[in-house]
């Protein structure tokens, strides 16, 4: 081979690797992007006053009197929109049979559009479902409703080869002549003054419960659920754990026996998280019955078995990268071994012991699949420390996945999903980021 | 002890006595609390095994093994796993096809070519990318790429194509002509002339190719996002923290005599790591592809939310663009409905299934450990 060649083999092979690094790099921006954009719109959005009448009305907050002020400027500009109704009603009674037979569908999918829209008609009975009492509170979901309220959407199949297209007219062309017809135009141009949107800073996503399955309020019971799993899990692997990384670096002898344990942390460490689930089911729950039913005890044991191999490597490489002359300076001044190990050795070793707790930490704040069996429910209410003992309870990582495949109205709260998304990879990041710190403030305290 | 040191620097024997039996309790206590891990693992397998041993009991090996209908709820159910671990083998080759590349061109670059403070930007980057908690992965998958993929499928594939096979393309050119015209030294004409004939030849070809597939790619329509491939990416950027950092710690400890005595044989960077480097770090490479592949193949929520969760095979072998089922998955959604017939063979097939994995998982383990072991033994160490 030329030289040449070598040398530009030798460049194109640098720049792929400089590619993947990129790559990589890309592929994080790309995934934690619309997560923080779109999950941050949870916490800052364009609120309109029924988002509001949700906080007056559902938790009580906000200032009453400038509402009603403000509900009366509402009020003058959606009452056209009645009026308009109420004329096209006394229309419809004075038509012939086969006409009003031909308005009734459209009509009756306009009024439940405008009542999506602005919430029930004034003087209609209060709906039972409590999302069908307000309209829109958010103004980005306002104008997609909007839309849906002008134009009546229909699939067309008419070409069986190919998959269906999706056609909308303007519902406006079905009322022509009608006295409803200038009701679509009055629809879009006076929105903004009938839903009054406001830039609202929503921080009490976090600490408010949810009401009728997150169309309104937040998400404190799942972020409870969450610290209870993670601080639970910690409970009962930081010590564990701790203490097998000592015996494992002071008081083992290299040997058959050890190097036994090693395989099994290693093989704990590889054991697929959707069968600690399953173990958890069967010997906490079926076996030796923790509680009666999914708890949240039973799931912190299942979490905290699956971070347990974390927990002890990353105790174990603190504990060996304590300077071996503070161990012998204090066995040399006449402590005993244990004595040592509890004043020298561990205060040392403390702040890399903290990393890795805090690094699995995150871990189990995360781990959805050991807690599906064992913990997670989809809907509930914040626990009670006592009632975690015997209560399964809501948590981020299993709502994430509930309510993005299984709720019955996924398009619509997708804010909330969102929300949740960035909550949860808030709380991992933040983690990690103070482990990162630590780490880096170690190793400048080793380096000297 | 410090009451001893005290009164007497002589210690009584029976307080010597105390002392030493302290201490022996002691140490037998932190054994059996480090042998709780130990337990665990065979709590783990007992477990496991005591409610699959009674679907194997129930319904034999055959049909989970071989059969390609799996119907636990019809009349009379079938537990035909085949699809299922077709499903998961189809998924996890697709991770590794992504991770592992990828993953040893990182680690290769964050090793021995990048300055150290550059290091220790990317570092976080690859934390980062391991600390994001699964379920966030697949919700992107369904949220965000699903939709992506349905409605742009053939652009994200040629994208794909040109990205991914154009840069390996140039560089084949490259290499080709140069061996070609190190072939034809025969011909009396200058290198110069025959290279204005030769690259040009093989540069058209290889961008037929590459135009040609990108064009077909273009006109597939995916018609549903949530597929094989889409887990497969996504597994794959999960795996690549693993692959990146465990390669990279092998590829460091091969050490710095290695690299400089390449060099000093007039070897560029590039040889010296493709011929010396990987080679000598071979064992710990292998280590990380084994661990990328258990990451992958453990994986349940991207998979559960984004495979398509559906018990066919992919036809043929290698289709990608199918909607697939894999073990995990099917333990996590089916143990739901299952619950409640607790004793039926539909709740053991599950655990059956978790053996099968764990199973897979503590071999691959195994090996893993006896890789290093070999290659300690080999470098002497």
């Amino acid at each position: 081979m030329r030289l040449e060649t070598r040398k530009l083999l030798d460049k194109s092979f640098s720049g792929m690797g400089l590619i993947a690094i990129a790559i990589m790099a890309a592929a994080l921006v790309l995934i934690l992007s619309p997560i923080i954009w779109r999950g941050s719109k949870a916490f800052v959005f364009k609120g309109t006053i029924e988002h509001r009448r949700v906080m007056l009305e559902q938790y009580q907050r906000g200032n009453s009197e400038r509402f009603t002020a403000e509900m009366a400027k509402a009020t003058e500009a959606r009452a056209p929109v009645y009026e308009m109704m109420a004329a096209f009603n006394a229309e419809l009674k004075e038509m012939d049979r086969a006409k009003r037979r031909d308005y009734k569908d459209p009509y009756r999918e306009v009024e439940k559009a405008v009542s999506v829209l602005l919430g029930p008609k004034p003087g209609d009975r209060t709906p039972v479902l409590l999302r069908q009492q307000y309209g829109q509170t958010r103004w980005d979901r306002a104008l997609v409703k909007l839309h849906e309220a002008l134009y009546s959407a229909d699939w067309d199949y008419s070409n069986t080869d190919a998959m269906g297209v999706l056609v909308e007219t303007p519902r406006a062309n079905a009322f022509k002549g009608t006295k409803l017809e200038p009701l679509f135009d009055y629809l879009e141009n006076h929105l903004d003054e009938m839903l009054r949107p406001k830039t609202t800073f929503y921080w009490q996503f976090i600490t408010d419960t949810s009401k009728d399955s997150h169309f309104f309020g937040g998400i404190w019971p799942e972020v409870l659920g969450t610290l209870y799993l993670t601080l639970g899990a910690m409970i009962f692997a930081v010590p564990m754990g701790v203490i097998a990384a000592i015996y494992l670096c002071e008081y083992a002898r290299e040997g058959r026996v050890v190097s036994f344990l090693r395989i099994c942390i290693s093989t704990l460490a590889g054991v697929p998280s959707i069968v600690f689930g399953l173990f958890g089911l069967a010997f906490f729950l079926n076996t030796i019955h923790v509680s009666d039913s999914k708890s949240v005890l039973a799931g912190s044991l299942t979490l905290s078995l699956l971070i347990l191999p974390t927990i002890i490597r990353s105790s174990e490489e603190a504990i060996l990268a304590v300077p071996r002359a503070y161990k012998e300076a204090a066995l040399g001044l006449g402590a005993g071994r244990w004595h040592t190990i509890l004043t020298v050795i561990l205060p040392a070793a403390l702040p890399g012991i903290l990393t890795g707790v805090v690094i699995s930490m995150g871990r189990a704040a995360g781990e959805t699949a050991p807690i599906i069996f064992t913990a997670a429910v989809s809907v509930g209410a914040p626990l009670k420390l006592w009632e975690t003992l015997s209560q399964p309870t809501p948590a981020l990582p299993w709502n994430i996945y509930n309510l993005c495949t299984e709720h019955e109205a996924v398009d619509e709260i997708r804010h909330v999903q969102y929300g949740m998304v960035f909550t949860l990879v808030a709380i991992v990041l933040l983690l990690n980021l103070f482990a990162i710190l630590m780490r880096a403030r170690i190793s400048k305290k080793l380096r000297g | 002890m410090r009451a001893n040191a005290n009164t007497s620097l002589i210690m009584s024997t029976a307080a010597s006595r105390r002392l030493y039996f302290g201490a022996l309790l002691g140490k037998s206590l932190l054994f059996l609390i480090t042998s709780l891990s130990t337990l665990a693992v065979f709590f783990i397998f007992y477990f496991i095994l005591k409610d699959a041993i009674p679907f194997f009991k129930l319904e034999g090996f055959k049909e989970f093994f071989t059969s390609t209908r799996w119907y636990p709820s019809g009349h009379p159910a079938e537990f035909g796993a085949l699809p299922i671990f077709a499903g998961t083998g189809l998924v996890t080759l697709g991770a590794v096809v992504v991770a592992v590349p990828l993953g040893i061109a990182a680690a290769v670059c964050l090793s021995d070519l990048l300055p150290f403070n550059v290091r220790q930007i990317v570092k976080p980057v690859i934390e980062i990318l391991a600390a994001i908690p699964s379920v966030a992965y697949g919700f992107f998958a369904l949220v965000v790429f699903a939709p992506l993929l349905q409605n742009h499928g053939g652009a994200i594939l040629a994208a794909g194509a040109w990205l991914v096979l154009g840069p390996i393309l140039v560089l084949m050119v490259v290499v080709l002509g140069d061996l070609l015209l190190d072939k034809l030294r025969a011909i009396k004409l200058s290198p110069r002339t025959l290279g204005m004939v030769v690259f040009p030849i093989l540069g058209t070809l290889a961008f037929t190719f590459l135009y040609r597939l990108s064009a077909h790619l273009g006109g597939i329509e995916i018609s549903s996002g949530t597929n094989a491939l889409n887990v497969a990416v996504i597994l794959g950027i999960m795996a690549l923290p693993t692959v990146v950092s465990v390669s990279e710690d092998a590829l460091q400890a091969a050490g710095r005599e290695l690299r400089e005595g390449s060099y000093a044989l007039g070897a560029t960077r590039a040889e010296t790591i493709i011929k010396t480097i990987i080679p000598a770090s071979i064992s710990g490479i292998l280590t990380a592809v084994i661990l990328g592949v258990m990451r992958a193949i453990g994986e349940t929520m991207v998979v559960w939310m984004a495979s398509g969760n559906a018990a066919s095979m992919p036809t043929p072998w290698y289709n990608v663009l199918q909607p697939v089922r894999t073990l995990t998955a099917t333990i996590a959604g089916d143990m739901g409905e299952a619950d409640h017939v607790t004793g039926s063979a539909r709740f053991h097939v599950l655990f059956a299934m978790a053996f099968c994995l764990l199973a897979f998982s503590f071999t691959m383990n195994l090996v893993s450990e006896l890789i290093v072991k070999r290659s300690r033994k080999k470098l002497g160490k």
